[in-house]
């Protein structure tokens, strides 16, 4: 855990973390209801549908990781998995989405399970 | 890149929407067999699941949207303060544009900024030479004009 004499070292940009933040926020949102519409459509049922919300998240994270922070994080010299470049903390990277997007999930799910089986 | 990210999105959303139709009318058919065929000998056939190839065509649609969108994201920008202060030295207004291609609205531009234009650091006897060599120079042309 850095205290408050590495931040002082080492100073971070508040500007920069609230633009990421916001960034995999807005994502997370929006893969959120898309799973839930296709929960919806799949007719998935009370924990299948959870399991389900659980596993996208998390592969949507892995792919985030991929797509935005890999290809820069690995070159400059950050272990795979590392989103330290990018974010204070490796756990709120890995598991914010699942409470943001949690309400629109269940929205959008159930209302495609009753727009398909009316 | 934009185009990649839109087109990849809007073509998973046809998709999905062709998905979500064929599943709908996939439920349509069904009950409308269950209430037409009087067969006492298969009663509960309400819960027939969905055909593999609408479930599939879902999830592949589901990632696609994933990826198109994850694609159309801003990129991220570092959050220590040495390594975002010397992207912005080495790229300039490049690093930080948007997916639109425009320079977003909270860029800062150089942060030594204020640094180089400390008044400190002004050498003041060279800008006094070079405003006298101006005003002898303007002085020499009123002289060959006049």
């Amino acid at each position: 855990m850095p205290t408050e004499k590495d931040y002082q070292i080492s100073p971070v940009v508040q500007e920069s973390i609230a633009h990421n933040s916001r960034t995999l926020f807005n994502y997370q949102s929006l893969t959120a209801s898309l799973f839930g519409v296709c929960a919806g459509i799949l007719g998935l049922e009370s924990y299948a549908g959870f399991l389900f919300y659980i596993i996208a998240t998390l592969s949507t994270c892995f792919l985030f990781y991929a797509l935005r922070v890999a290809p820069t994080s690995i070159p400059a010299g950050k272990a795979p998995l590392d989103t330290s470049r990018y974010f204070r903390g490796a756990f709120e990277f890995w598991t914010s989405g699942l409470s943001g997007g949690l309400a629109g999930f269940i929205l959008t799910w159930t209302l495609f399970y009753g727009l398909v089986r009316a | 890149m934009t185009w990649i990210s839109k087109s990849t999105t809007f073509f998973g959303l046809v998709l999905l929407a062709h998905a979500c139709y064929s599943a709908q009318e996939h439920s349509a058919l069904q009950s409308f067999r269950t209430t037409s065929v009087v067969s006492p000998s298969s009663p509960g056939t309400t819960a027939v699941s969905l055909p593999i190839d609408i479930s599939l065509e879902t999830l592949v649609a589901t990632a696609i949207i994933c990826f198109g969108l994850a694609l159309g994201t801003p990129p991220l920008r570092p959050i220590q303060w040495r390594v975002w202060a010397g992207k912005i030295e080495r790229e300039g207004e490049e690093g930080f544009m948007n997916a639109d291609g425009e320079v977003s609205r909270d860029y800062v531009g150089n942060p030594f900024k204020m640094l180089e234009t400390r008044p400190g650091f002004v050498d003041i006897r060279r800008q006094r030479k070079e405003f006298a060599e101006w005003v002898r120079s303007s002085d020499e042309r009123g002289e060959v004009q006049g």
